[in-house]
């Protein structure tokens, strides 16, 4: 049973972020939410399909971030509330339909909730979900504290209902991935009836057909809309002041940079001197609040990650507030205090603060500097690698060995999941370029056009299970239907195993666990008319042998690579074989291995003994995939089927 | 010969558009692979002195040091090299008939090699579709399967190198002039490793004047006819001027001009014609195409060519003078080209500033057959 339903109102419970926002939709009475997986986003539909039964609400995973904002918006057109969790990126691939939805307004509260990920924890870009927020021109709310995840996002929905609008919250890894105490409120007793009206008058918002048409009109809306919103912002209680009425300065913050500001005027024990103006409201502003507080003081220093958002738009109100106000200084970004790149922490915020304030500020003591550099030398260095036993690690061995030696300077398209580290060593820098979900194929689909101009390189792309229903489809389509000469060589793992095995069309489950039709990947190729080989990745020679045949057909290849990952729940802990180095076999260093398990195929549960000059295995790591028995050049690694 | 690592042999043969892929460096270890009649490497090594690049017969290959392992005196530049004996030869009776190139001595001495346990495992060269790949034989019934020649870069001595590693210890090989320079390198311990056993027990060395790029050969025949159709190719010696494609029933004829092109510049810098490193060398024979002309060079040719003529394996006669000399003038054509192409390129006894060369031969030496 989950905290989440069985909490008391009342009493305060450490929530994940993640978690805050879902109960705020369980305090809202949500009934559907619908996503993709990506992190930090994932843990909001995870912790919701647990609680699905009891509260009765649908929930999915969907194909990808767009099909489920359609999802989650049929279900407010129908008049029940419906939330949209997603990464930054989400609301790229979503972004086409948001523009027609902000105009075509929504009728049961509808929230989207981008997760951004500021420092690329667990992504590839810095995507900036609040300019999105700008661009559609539907209001953005970010919550400050855990508190206020859950607050917010409960509130989101009657703000939603109310505007006839989506509404956006925008979480960021350090709040969504972070737990405090998030006091409960109560859950409604709530069963609500799904109905679509669409025969009312046809401009009727709650009666009439749902389209951004006639556009100028719905724009006109879509402005009294926001209009309204501003109204709402200008009193919200989750805009917060702190700090002294004549202060020196004012920080001006929201979201997870809230945590480091408060940090820093505690570190600088300057709550007497500076104040902090939190915002939760923070597209569109709302001015009166803000001429307030820009009456309070002339310097104002604004702290936020990625991009300088709100210190831009908060410039803007200051200019057509000048001949009112003055002209205040509004530091941030834009003048270099603070890195345009990169995520915020305490000692980023603190040291530029202390520098406005003019006071000294060392985040470390000289001495502790001095020690961390000593012992960092001592540590071993790691890298980014795949988990013992990977089967992505086979498939880039094969893949990697089978360009080289085909020897036409042949290549990989790469692309989203655990094996994006391809690019890197542990996937034996095997993949070349690197974009959005989907686009290894969109783009080798292109440069197997080139022949025309003399380009006869092989390409290859990789896409995983999950990746391909997302949006390596069309790709793939595109490639048949314009002859394109490619491989794609489908990484099949049985699941989103990156973000956390959520399930995809491929699979038996469903979110909520329930049976579901599996869709074949391979049936899917195959109706096509792409030629499709399967092969275990494990077993290396027929692997090798299925590609170096594909490598030779024209048109579009699919190879399917078919393993489940190591991680996953079904196959944790089972040990297919018990793996041993014969020492007496082992070549070690000297020429005819020069350690190729532990310098190149570099499973971690492979060791080097250096005193005795000889592999060996971990035990303790070493998940039994038997795959480095078969690289080994001298036959030294012997593996024996566990009974 | 001065020894280094996988780096130099990349960085002077194989990017340098040297490698021939005769298969010397070839399942070694895991790095050295052949695709194709193409040789790469899979990954770098670090090992700083390696046998990959001891045994290349494109790296630093010193013939002084060679001919001083192989026949006790310098090498002096003859255009056939040391030899004891040139004979006419073909298959004897106790051989199955074949369809063999010539004369089919090179499947009859090998054959018979197997059979006296002269070698207890052969490795020869086959064909799937026009793709050469190499083989290690264990039954002497198994060499009428690799007659003919492909004439074309063949990754040989990489079946050589895996028989080794199966624990074969007299290996008899056949191959090509670079191949027979990558097994004198082999025989004489480069790596000056203790208990060092060479395990060639005999080397089969074939002429050759130049052969071609398999992956240009099988581009430009498969826009022209169906390769798999091939049942036998042949260069008769000039003045044809063709390359002749059994396709079995019709034979097509493809001007040398044609396919000329389509020889690896590697080719045009390999001084040896016939083979000089080898225990016999065996070619084809001017005017009788069912005859193979035969040099004999070292104890242990001499030996098996003895007995198996003794005992029926093959037949040999005189052979002219006239043909010696044909012979001669074409041998040191090739290694008059070679030398001066090599020369003009620095890769010939490069040595200032630790360059390293291709070919090392004694400046005398190099004078003479370019006079
Ligand atoms: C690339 C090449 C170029 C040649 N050029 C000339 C030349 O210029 N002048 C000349 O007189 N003779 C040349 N020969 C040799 C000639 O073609 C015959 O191979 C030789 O006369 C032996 O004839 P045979 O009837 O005894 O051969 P067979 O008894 O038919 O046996 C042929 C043997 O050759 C081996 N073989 C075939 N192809 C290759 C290859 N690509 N690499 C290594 N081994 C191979 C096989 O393993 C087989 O054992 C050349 C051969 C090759 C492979
Ligand atoms: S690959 Fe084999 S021979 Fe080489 S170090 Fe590992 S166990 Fe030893
Ligand atoms: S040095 Fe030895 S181990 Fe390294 S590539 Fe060459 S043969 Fe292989
Ligand atoms: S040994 Fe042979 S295959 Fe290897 S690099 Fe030298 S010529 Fe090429």
């Amino acid at each position: 049973m989950s905290i989440l339903t069985n909490g008391e109102p009342g009493k305060r419970y450490l929530l994940m972020g993640n978690e805050a926002i879902a109960r705020g939709a369980l305090e809202a009475g949500v009934s559907v939410c619908a996503g993709y997986p990506g992190t930090p986003s994932s843990e909001i539909i995870e912790s919701l399909s647990k609680v699905a039964g009891n509260r009765n609400l649908y929930v999915e995973w969907s194909t990808n971030e767009k099909v489920s904002m359609e999802v989650a918006a049929a279900a407010s057109f129908a008049g029940l509330r419906a939330m949209c969790p997603m990464k930054q990126n989400g609301v790229n691939v979503g972004s086409d339909f948001l523009l027609h939805l902000a105009l075509s307004g929504t009728r049961g509260g509808m929230v989207i909730v981008p997760c951004d990920d500021p420092g690329a924890l667990s992504s590839i870009n810095e995507g900036e979900s609040r300019q999105f927020a700008r661009l559609l021109e539907v209001p953005l709310l970010e919550p400050g504290d855990f508190q206020e995840a859950k607050g917010i996002t409960r509130w989101a929905f009657e703000l939603s209902e109310e505007l006839h609008s989506m509404v956006f919250v925008r979480s960021v890894t350090r709040l969504s991935h972070a737990s405090g105490n998030v006091e409960f409120g109560e859950l409604p007793q709530v069963n609500p009836k799904a109905g679509f009206k669409h025969d009312g008058f046809i401009l009727d918002e709650m009666e009439g057909i749902i389209t951004s048409a006639p556009v100028d009109y719905k724009h006109g809306l879509q402005h009294a809309k926001l209009k309204k919103a501003v109204e709402r912002f200008e009193n919200s209680p989750f805009n917060t002041y702190q700090g002294p009425e004549h202060p020196e300065l004012i920080l001006v913050t929201s979201s997870a940079c809230n945590f480091y500001c408060r940090e820093a005027i505690g570190l600088l024990d300057a709550g007497d001197r500076v104040g902090l103006l939190k915002l939760a409201t923070t597209w569109p502003l709302p001015p009166k609040l803000i001429e307030k507080y820009l009456s309070m003081t002339d310097r104002f220093f604004v702290v936020e990650e990625v991009i300088p958002f709100t210190e831009e738009n908060l410039k803007i109100l200051a200019q057509e507030m000048a001949p009112r106000i003055g002209i205040k200084t509004i530091m941030g970004k834009r003048d270099g205090k603070l890195p345009m790149v990169g995520e915020l922490n305490p000692d980023i915020v603190t040291q530029a603060l202390a520098g406005l304030l003019g006071l000294e500020y060392k985040p470390q003591p000289d001495d502790y500097v001095q020690r961390s550099r000593e012992i960092v030398t001592r540590a071993p260095n790691r890298e980014l690698t795949f988990c013992p036993g990977c089967p992505h690690r086979a498939s880039f061995w094969t893949i990697n060995n089978v360009l080289k030696m085909d020897n036409r300077q042949g290549f990989v398209c790469g692309d989203i999941g655990c094996y994006t580290l391809s690019t890197l060593p542990t996937g034996f820098s095997a993949s070349k370029t690197l974009h959005a979900m989907g686009s290894g194929t969109g783009v080798a689909s292109g440069f197997g056009k080139l022949k025309q101009f003399g380009m006869d390189q092989p390409v290859l792309s990789v896409c995983g299970d999950s990746t391909f229903f997302a949006s390596a489809l069309p790709a793939l389509f595109n490639a048949v239907h314009n002859q394109s000469d490619i491989t794609m060589v489908l990484l099949d793992n049985s699941g989103t195993a990156m973000t956390g095995f959520q399930t995809h069309p491929g699979l038996k489950t469903g979110a909520m666990g329930q049976e579901v039709p599996a869709i074949s990947i391979e049936a899917v190729c195959r109706s096509i008319g792409a030629k499709v080989k399967i092969s275990d990745p494990f077993d290396i020679e027929s692997t090798r042998n299925a590609l170096f045949e594909l490598l030779e057909e024209n048109g579009v290849n699919v190879l399917i690579l078919k393993q489940i990952c190591t991680l996953s729940p079904e196959k944790k802990a089972k040990k297919k074989f018990e793996v041993r180095v014969m020492a007496e076999k082992c070549l070690g260093e000297s020429c005819g291995c020069g350690r190729l398990c532990t310098r190149i195929f570099r499973c971690p549960g492979l060791i080097w003994n250096k005193d005795k000059g000889k592999a060996e295995i971990n035990d303790v790591i070493c998940i039994g995939c038997g795959v480095c028995g078969s690289i080994c050049p001298n036959a030294a690694i012997e593996k024996k089927e566990v009974a | 010969m001065q020894v280094y690592g996988s780096k130099e042999l990349v960085e002077d043969v194989l990017n340098k558009d040297l490698c021939i892929g005769c298969g010397a460096c070839v399942d070694l270890c895991p790095y050295f692979k052949t695709y194709k009649g193409k040789t790469a490497m899979i990954f770098p090594c670090t090992v700083q002195q390696g046998r990959c690049h001891a045994y290349c017969p494109k790296t630093e290959s010193d013939l002084t040091e060679l001919s001083m392992s192989l026949f006790g005196k310098p090498y002096d530049g003859s255009p056939m090299g040391h030899h004891e004996k040139i004979l006419i030869a073909r298959a004897g009776d106790k051989v199955h008939p074949a369809p063999f190139q010539a004369g089919g001595a090179v499947s009859a001495l090998v054959t018979f090699a197997m059979k006296n346990g002269m070698v207890d495992a052969a490795v020869l060269t086959g064909r799937t579709g026009l793709i050469p790949y190499a083989e290690l034989v264990t039954e002497s019934e198994s060499v009428a399967r690799f007659t003919t020649s492909k004439y074309m870069a063949a990754p040989t001595l990489s079946a050589f190198n895996q028989g080794v590693k199966q624990g074969f210890q007299k290996i008899g090989v056949v191959g090509t002039p670079c191949q027979m320079t990558a097994l004198a390198q082999m025989s004489i311990n480069p790596l000056h490793t203790e208990n060092f056993k060479d395990s060639v027990a005999l080397k089969i060395g074939l002429f050759c004047t130049w052969a071609l790029d398999t992956r240009k050969l099988a581009a430009y025949l498969s826009s022209r006819l169906d390769i798999t159709g091939i049942k036998a190719m042949d260069i008769p010696p000039p003045p044809a001027e063709i390359l002749v494609l059994d396709m079995g029933g019709k034979t097509i004829e493809i001007p040398l001009s044609e396919i000329r092109p389509l020889v690896p510049r590697t080719c045009l810098l390999c001084p040896d014609m016939t083979s000089e490193w080898a225990d016999v060398s065996v070619g084809v024979l001017e005017g009788e195409p069912k005859f193979n002309t035969l040099i004999i060079r070292t104890r242990t040719g001499q030996d098996l060519v003895d007995k198996a003529v003794a005992q029926g394996f093959l037949t040999i006669r005189e052979m002219p003078a006239v043909n010696l000399d044909h012979l001669s003038a074409a041998a040191s054509n090739k290694k008059k080209r070679a030398l001066a192409g090599a020369m003009e390129e620095g890769l010939l006894n490069t040595a200032e500033n630790g360059k390293r060369a291709m070919m090392r031969i004694e400046k005398a030496v190099v004078e003479r057959i370019l006079a």
